[in-house]
């Protein structure tokens, strides 16, 4: 397993990955694999991992994902083998099967999804041949290796719906013109992530699409294993979920588009465009649905037009956040709420050849704002950056100052934001000051949610 | 046998015989446990649950001026995500207007790392982290990688010793290595044994060499104990222990959590270590004593009334004063009894269940028979010798109280559930929702900013309870709503079923 794993993997080209992370501000792959089958309908998980695993997670989206509970079958209801050292010396496939067959037993899903922690992996359990042997029986089940050292949530989100695409979706030869699965947006990574998709999705049927979204209450077993008759994939990112949607396209050839997470109308006009151009849809239609959205857009945002002038609302801005998020929201401030968004921190630890798919959202700013963008995940070390474009506060009488300010990020810069003497908003992982329901920001809609959110912690210290 | 000697603190399986795998009453797990026959069993279903690494960053990264590095994949350490909430929690109620939180570095074991080893990633960071943060204490956690892959840690820490200006701290916390969590706490002591606590009096509490400071100094000790506190004690209930120790005219060290690492290197020169569970600090405790002659009591948790007045008491003996521990309890639970009076009414004959760690979850089931409440179920997260004072009692109570030792497991404990109906349930955090969502009311059995020690705990646990029961519409709702995962027939299986016997 190892010599595998050294000849298969060893990409030290790209690897950032020689220094410690303060604070991580990601799951690990199994988390991310965990919340990705607890957020697909009627999947219970089955963990084969250390005992503790389980309960990190947990206590992990406890505290990152807006207080996310266990779910129907998650938490420390999860099913787990619990391997301890005796199944690492002489291997943990004996523990998973007998938990396997106890789990079906006991516990009630229409399909069960194995995912293998550090432990599994290391010693090289071939959980798949445990998979094929409860196939044989006519169980439902899959499997994937999501130990936490292969990489963060989103490598795991992306590992299980990988799994899914090739091996629990049916093959369609025949494809629905108008039918289209949405990705890109991660369970937990994404505390918001039932509002996003949701958004999105409803967004998308406005176009007359039917839309397969995984994860949003609308969503069926019985539909994701229909999926293969899609026309299209549509990832609502340039970095999650890509290797899923190329299995999509390799197993069951349907293609794939990325688009970057859309906030705003700025960002939904050219999203809904992007989407129109590849599946043929006419103009006539789209421009319909980007007339009725900007006018319901422009009808609320009207009447919160009086505070935002009379109360001078416009802010000097920090963005902290994901690939998803940071662009998406310094591209919504920039050029559609008229604020000065400064800087723009991205979270993820990616190579210098990924850049340019974030940099150009900032470039192509219809606003033309010039946007400073660091890539830094330790949360101490924002300051360090944003000092290095604004400088230390002085006494004198006449100093053009970074005020007002404002401070988007995790939970993380409330610190940075009281430092600095910004108003502060948890959006971007980990989400631990704010409970997340069906809340979203994405599209039009969401980004009404996002200037309520905005406006309310300046309007709350009136 | 001194385990100090070894770099490795032994599992609680050895050291203890503890066990995590029972089914039945009181009266049998009294009469089992010291024929010796809970050993080696095993559950043939199990859901995830807590190792040893969840109580060791929810103890270290509440230290002060401490930065915690997680050597593992970049989730291991992930529970201090919620935990270190309440750290933050805690340096602002400490007077920290912008609280920075807990502070925990990752390794972030990769692919590579597990190929080629993950040590000289953990002594970069190491350096890193006496360069950026320049702390007191730099703590090592070892997770399953580096227990498996066979890093050193504790070369690792020896080696950099000199280069660093913190104090290095290797704690081995691999969570495939123990089923028993609580091992963390002997792990977490065996360092600080080992690598900070020397004895040597050179910091703030050096004694001078003019005879009135010295003098000063040696009676300021005389009257110097160590408290133990446990990282599932909120700020409050430190404070009510404090409050009656202080009454008792005592100065207290209160160590490991919340703690700076002064006051482990203080706690060599207090007159006596008091403890507050058995399951967290008897190891400390022992050696401490052993090492440095400092004198412990311990065994009894300060939880229900009876239980702090035998605290008091103990603790009283060890320094002579028993009648100014008298009269404090007198008074105190005159009082106490005065004020619950109007409480105890609606809480009085209703059904309880337990869950959470061993000696709590014994302890608070005493403090609730005291209010009148009747307990039908405790499920402890372990058992072993500590376990058996407090065992003791409940037989006294009633010896057909159903008991189920399981670290979570609520698959066993919603069967258990649905047939004893339970008016309330007091239990874990991660544990409650299981019940809340059979529609039965919860008090969380430690937490969120309240007071369940001391006397001021009992009465605080009844008023809350009060209110749990004044309206349980959310639960019953819930209950109403919501399911849970196990197939219907599971409701008329034995509850212990999966629990296979001995190997």
């Amino acid at each position: 397993m190892k010599q595998q794993m050294a000849n298969t993997k060893m990409n030290t080209k790209n690897r950032n990955n020689n220094r410690f992370i303060e604070r991580p501000r990601s799951f690990c792959s199994l988390g991310g694999a965990l919340i990705t089958v607890t957020a697909l309908p009627e999947v219970v998980p089955i963990l084969h991992t250390a005992m503790g695993c389980g309960g990190s997670i947990y206590w992990n989206q406890y505290g990152s994902t807006g207080y996310l509970g266990a779910g129907y079958c998650g938490g420390l209801a999860v099913p787990s083998s619990n391997i301890q050292e005796k199944d690492i010396i002489f291997g943990g496939l004996d523990r998973l099967e007998e938990q396997v067959k106890s789990t079906v037993e006991l516990v009630e899903g229409k399909l069960y999804f194995i995912l293998t922690g550090c432990t599994a992996d290391i010693i090289g359990d071939d959980v798949q041949s445990v998979v094929r042997q409860y196939r044989d029986e006519g169980i439902n089940i899959l499997g994937a290796e999501t130990g936490g050292f292969h990489g963060d949530g989103y490598k795991g989100h992306d590992r299980v719906l990988t799994v899914l695409a090739r091996e629990f979706i049916e093959k369609r030869k025949n494809k629905k013109n108008n039918k289209i699965n949405l990705l890109g947006v991660v369970p937990g990574q994404d505390a918001f992530w039932r509002g996003n998709l949701l958004k999105i999705r409803e967004l998308l049927e406005k176009l007359g699409l039917e839309v397969n979204s995984f994860f949003t209450e609308r969503d069926t077993l019985e539909e994701i294993r229909n999926a293969g008759d899609a026309a299209l994939t549509i990832v609502v990112s340039e970095f999650y979920a890509i290797d899923a949607a190329k299995a999509l396209k390799e197993t069951h050839g349907i293609p794939y588009i990325t688009n970057p997470f859309p906030i705003g109308p700025t960002a939904s006009n050219e999203f809904l465009k992007n989407v129109a151009e590849t599946l043929e849809i006419p103009f006539d239609v789209v421009h319909k649905v980007i007339e009725t959205e900007t006018k319901r857009y422009f009808n609320y945002v009207e009447r919160v037009a009086d505070a935002y002038n009379d109360l001078d609302w416009q802010r000097y801005s920090v963005v902290v956040g994901d690939v998803n998020y940071a662009p998406a929201i310094t591209k919504f401030l920039a050029d559609d709420l008229g604020w000065l968004p400064e800087l723009m921190v991205v979270t993820n630890t990616i190579d210098d050849t990924q850049k340019p798919k974030i940099n150009r959202v900032i470039e192509t700013l219809i606003s033309k704002y010039p946007v400073t963008v660091a890539y830094e995940s330790d949360p101490t070390e924002i300051k360090t950056h944003f000092r290095k474009i604004v400088p230390q506060k002085t006494d004198r009488l006449f100093y053009d100052d970074f005020s007002p300010a404002f401070v988007i990020g995790s939970h993380w810069e409330r610190e940075f934001a009281f430092d600095i003497g910004a108003g502060h908003l948890t959006v971007s992982y980990p989400v631990g000051n704010r409970i997340v329901l069906n809340r979203g920001y994405a599209g039009y809609d969401g980004s009404l949610s996002l200037i309520e959110d905005l406006f309310t912690v300046i309007a709350a210290q009136r | 046998m001194n385990y100090l000697e070894q770099k490795i603190a032994p599992r609680r399986e050895e050291r203890l015989g503890s066990c995590i795998e029972f089914g039945g009453t009181v009266d049998e797990i009294h009469k089992q446990f010291c024929g010796c026959c809970l050993k080696n069993k095993r559950r043939a279903f199990s859901q995830g649950t807590i190792c040893q690494l969840l109580p060791a960053t929810a103890i270290l990264t509440s230290l002060q001026d401490c930065v915690v590095i997680v050597h593992g994949a970049i989730g291991c350490g992930g529970a201090v995500h919620s935990q270190g909430a309440s750290v933050r929690v805690g340096q602002f109620n400490a007077g920290d207007k912008n609280p920075k939180g807990a502070l925990w570095l990752s390794t972030n074991l990769t692919e590579s790392d597990v190929v080629s080893g993950g040590e000289e990633k953990l002594k970069h960071a190491i350096i890193e982290a006496d360069k950026r943060y320049r702390p007191s204490a730099i703590i090592v956690l070892s997770t399953c990688i580096p227990g498996i892959i066979g890093d050193d840690i504790d070369g690792v820490a020896d080696a950099l010793k000199d280069q660093v200006s913190a104090t290095l701290l290797p704690i081995h916390c691999e969570g495939f290595k123990t089923k028993i969590m609580a091992t963390a706490y002997d792990a977490i002591f065996h360092s600080f044994l080992r690598n900070m606590i020397d004895g040597k009096d050179e910091t703030e509490f050096r004694i001078y060499d003019n005879d009135i400071s010295t003098t000063a100094e040696k009676l300021r000790r005389s009257r110097l104990v160590n408290l133990l506190n446990v990282s599932s004690m909120t700020g409050a209930d430190q404070k009510e222990l404090t409050r009656l120790l202080n009454k008792l005219g005592l100065e207290v060290n209160m160590l490991p959590c919340d703690a700076h690492p002064d006051a482990f290197r203080l706690a060599p020169f207090a007159a006596l270590s008091i403890g507050v569970c058995p399951t967290h600090d008897d190891y400390f405790m022992t050696y401490l004593e052993q090492k440095f002659g400092v004198p412990f009591v311990g065994g009894q948790m300060p939880i229900g009334i009876e239980n702090t007045s035998i605290w008091l008491r103990q603790i009283a003996a060890k320094l002579g004063l028993t009648e100014a521990a008298e009269r404090i309890i007198k008074s105190e639970t005159d009082e106490l009894n005065r004020a619950l009076e109007p409480l105890l009414p609606p809480l009085r004959g209703k059904t309880a269940m337990l869950s959470a760690g061993e000696i709590r979850t014994l302890a608070t089931a005493v403090l609730l028979q005291e209010l009148g409440m009747e307990i039908v179920a405790v499920r402890p997260y372990h058992y072993d010798k500590f376990g058996v004072a407090e065992i003791e009692k409940l037989e006294k109570i009633n010896p057909k109280i159903r008991i189920n030792v399981a670290t979570a497991q609520p698959f066993e404990a919603v069967n258990l559930i649905y047939r004893i109906k339970p008016d309330v349930y007091i239990g874990h955090n991660s544990d409650n929702v299981w019940a809340a969502k059979c529609g039965v009311s919860i008090l969380p059995i430690y937490g969120t900013n309240s007071i369940y020690n001391g006397y001021a705990g009992v009465y605080d646990v009844a008023r809350r309870l009060k209110r749990h029961l004044k309206n349980p519409s959310f639960n019953e709702h819930l209950a109403k709503h919501v399911r849970q995962p196990y197939k219907e027939n599971w409701y008329s299986e034995n509850p212990f079923k999966y629990i296979l016997g001995g190997e």
